[in-house]
């Protein structure tokens, strides 16, 4: 055998050593799983955006699809709609996770816990559970719990989820009080992450509270608030359940949500082709924005 | 030897997860070749008469509870099928009203659309569209579709091709408390003879608010609200979304009467003017809080009948602060002297194509079909829910199956208004039907709702509307000016 022809073998056996087989095969699990489960149905969605779906002989349009979701002027209200929510849904979330994260943190560890198994409650209850709670709450009628206490303090009551002036504040204020409890872990576990040393020292330096917020928490929790930043943008861009179960769009399609728009196209208008191209467009809007994301809120963190 | 087991272990896993996946099941290879032919393509072939070759088959059938014991009696009929024909089994899916739409519209892209099921003929347009509907004319002869009457068989057909049949025809309307509508001045039994006008019942929810009481109410909230259109538009000679000659027409200035007439009642106080929940409508009149109510059936009666028995009782089921009522079922009014109608609705079984479809299997379908819209069972269901049968042998028979103390005028009332019910144009396209069905969905309920809400005028609405419609159908396939 020539050195050649050894040096190959080697390289051959090197390549594939028994240790790499029983990784590949622990790995393929997972990929046989994402690759059914996520690639697939990618793929699947992006071919479907360009023909007219039918289950027996789909025809391809080509185009028509995105040519009829960009002239439709639903879909711009509902991108706009879904941006609101977004914008005023995503901050203010972490802005109150974050402060309940601090409050619960002056707690024993016992208490602690105690918080956050409360407020992680509604997010183990069923979306449906919830609406249905809420839909009581937001009853427009004189007898409705929310305008019973509009009405103790003197206020006029309000057509909560039928009125194009409340509707959508309905819906933040329900994913505001309803939704908090996962980030308010994450945010717990970031402040238990920060030495006791750094406080100690600027307690020395006669930092108040305020300022031991500002200049030693907050820069010590951004990896857990970009992560949970980005997060939220993708899951308020993704929103459906709270529109679906509690306005059903309206009124005057003022909370149709970009979810809730690809769900009637797909499953109540039959339009399988033209939902997979408002979904690839959507994926496109939120890949577009947590690159931007990251680009200018990751570029000190590290992970 | 722990290496070898984790291997094996991670294989087994691998090989369930495919098995999990393969859909390697005897019905996929024995006619899984997607669009079956039909009849109608080989006009050589006959159905089979599965009777007759006696070839086991499993016919699926998806149904929601049409009745409070429809899913109990469904496995009845589905067992007397198979003594009938014992080489056929009925293998019935179960869903809940909340569910069974989007559950067999998500089967019905997947291609694996149950073999039969309960639709309303305002889905037929979709599922044609998606060519997943099977013309049943390729199947049935003649003779069997002769039962059922031609009203309801029309909303069940498309271009001259029929994918389901009737099983019950429900009128909706509204209804009221009799004693309340009484004092408020109002001839019930004149009124469920002969109908009235939109100026009587104005009048008459005047008279019915009290403190604390509307005197009407109607389910507006979220997706309810093209229930008004659909059910009030009547009033304004708005039978369909189109008109006999197969123009939109609801840019009509019918539409605008209407919306006007809803504008002017919704401002009055005579009506709520915030949301009502569907659930909400009927408990309003039980409460006491509401004169009349909509949308309104004539099966509301037995509903009505159980809660004031419930009161005599004193049983603790009846609903909290209730009163005993006395239910009529009324006409919706007519405006402008427009000729009187009624809204109804057709929901029958429809044949659907999956993967499994073949001529022979189609076959054994229809005589399942068939079986389970006969004459004693639309007959049993049509009876439950307070309606007439939608077939000669039913009626031949509903006497066997009427309710027992069915006020006599709310019955002649039900009666005289499913004849009154004019059915979809024929010669109309699915491409139309789902097309106004959008239309309806994303454009006119909700702005409804708007209207509703007291943030847009009712011109501003009808603009809306034309908009959207001409942009949809093309103006010269809508109608300008008014409709008689």
């Amino acid at each position: 055998m020539t050195k050649k022809q050894e040096n190959k073998t080697k390289r051959k056996r090197s390549w594939i050593k028994a240790d790499d087989i029983s990784g590949y095969l622990f790995i393929s699990v997972a990929m046989i799983i994402f690759a059914a489960f996520t690639v697939y149905p990618v793929f699947s969605a992006i071919r479907t955006s360009f023909v007219e779906y039918k289950p027996f002989g789909s025809e391809f349009v080509g185009f028509e699809n995105y040519i009829e979701t960009f002239t439709n002027a639903l879909f711009y209200k509902s991108v706009k709609n879904t941006i609101v929510y977004t914008v005023v849904v995503v901050p203010l979330s972490l802005v109150i996770a974050f402060s309940i994260a601090v409050m619960v943190m002056a707690f024993r560890k016992r208490t602690q816990s105690i918080f956050k198994a409360i407020y992680y409650l509604p997010g183990i209850a069923s979306g449906v559970a919830l609406s249905v709670v809420w839909l009581w709450l937001y009853d427009s009628s004189p007898s409705g719990l929310f305008n019973r206490i509009l009405s103790f303090f003197g206020l006029s009551t309000q057509n909560w989820l039928n009125s194009s002036k409340t509707s959508m504040l309905s819906l933040i204020i329900m994913a505001l009080a309803s939704s908090q409890g996962s980030s308010i872990i994450i945010y717990v576990a970031a402040l238990l992450g920060i030495d006791n040393s750094t406080f100690e020292a600027a307690e020395l330096d006669g930092a108040s509270f305020m300022q031991k917020i500002r200049y030693i928490v907050i820069p010590l929790v951004k990896p857990s608030t970009l992560f949970l930043f980005v997060t939220g943008i993708i899951g308020s861009f993704q929103v459906f359940m709270n529109a679906y179960m509690m306005t059903g769009g309206g009124p005057d399609n003022n909370t149709t949500m970009i979810g809730l728009l690809i769900f009637n196209n797909a499953f109540v208008y039959s339009k399988y082709g033209l939902a997979c191209a408002q979904a690839i467009v959507l994926a496109i809007i939120i890949a577009a924005i947590s690159f931007v994301q990251f680009k200018l809120m990751g570029v000190d963190v590290e992970y | 030897m722990k290496k070898v087991l984790a291997m094996l272990l991670v294989l087994a896993m691998v090989c369930g997860m495919l098995v999990g996946c393969s859909s390697g099941t005897k019905e996929t290879t024995d006619g899984g070749t997607g669009a079956a032919p039909t009849k109608a393509a080989d006009n050589t072939e006959e159905p089979t008469n599965p009777a007759e070759n006696a070839k086991e088959d499993t016919i699926t059938l998806m149904v929601p509870p049409v009745s409070a014991t429809y899913l109990e009696k469904v496995r009845v009929w589905a067992d007397e099928f198979h003594q009938l024909y014992p080489n056929l089994t009925i293998e019935i899916i179960e869903t809940s009203w909340d569910d069974h739409a989007e559950k067999l519209s998500t089967m019905a892209l997947a291609g694996e659309a149950p073999d039969i099921a309960e639709v309303s003929y305002s889905m037929i347009g979709t599922y044609a569209e998606l060519g997943v509907g099977i013309n049943i004319l390729d199947y049935m002869d003649e003779a069997a579709l002769a039962d059922f009457d031609k009203n309801a068989l029309d909303y069940m057909s498309l271009e001259g091709k029929t994918y389901g049949l009737p099983l019950y025809l429900s009128i909706q309307a509204i209804g009221g408390n009799k004693e309340m509508l009484e004092e408020a001045g109002v001839d019930v039994l004149d009124v469920q003879q002969n109908g009235w006008t939109f100026e009587e019942f104005k009048t008459a929810i005047a008279n019915g608010t009290k403190d604390n009481r509307f005197g009407f109410v109607f389910a507006t909230s979220a997706v309810t609200a093209s229930d008004m259109l659909n059910i009030f538009g009547i009033s304004a000679g708005l039978n369909n979304a189109f008109t006999p000659e197969l123009k939109y027409a609801y840019t009509s200035s019918n539409m605008l009467t209407f919306l006007q007439a809803i504008e002017e009642i919704s401002a009055s106080g005579y009506m709520p003017n915030y949301g009502v929940d569907a659930s909400q409508r009927m408990v309003m009149c039980q409460t006491g809080n509401a004169m009349i109510f909509g949308k309104a059936m004539p099966l509301f009666e037995g509903n009505i009948n159980k809660n004031n028995a419930a009161l005599e009782a004193k049983d603790g089921t009846a609903v909290e602060g209730s009163i005993p009522v006395q239910y009529a079922y009324l006409p919706i009014p007519t405006m402008n002297g427009i000729t009187e109608s009624c809204f109804g609705t057709v929901d029958g079984l429809m044949a659907f194509r999956n993967t499994k479809t073949t001529d022979e299997h189609l076959a054994n379908v229809m005589l399942a079909m068939n079986y389970l819209c006969s004459g004693k069972i639309a007959a049993d269901v049509a009876s439950e829910l307070y309606l007439d049968a939608v077939c000669e042998s039913g009626r031949a028979v509903i006497g066997d199956y009427l309710v027992e103390g069915r006020d006599e005028n709310n019955l002649a009332s039900a009666s005289r208004q499913m004849g009154l019910v004019v059915a979809p144009p024929t010669g109309l396209t699915a491409d139309m039907s789902s097309k106004a069905a959008t239309l309806m969905e994303q454009v006119i309920a909700p702005k409804l709702q708007a209207l509703l809400a007291g943030e847009v005028t009712a011109q501003a609405m009808y603009d809306e509307i034309c908009k959207a419609a001409y942009k949809e159908f093309g103006q010269e396939n809508c109608v300008s000016g008014a409709i008689q």
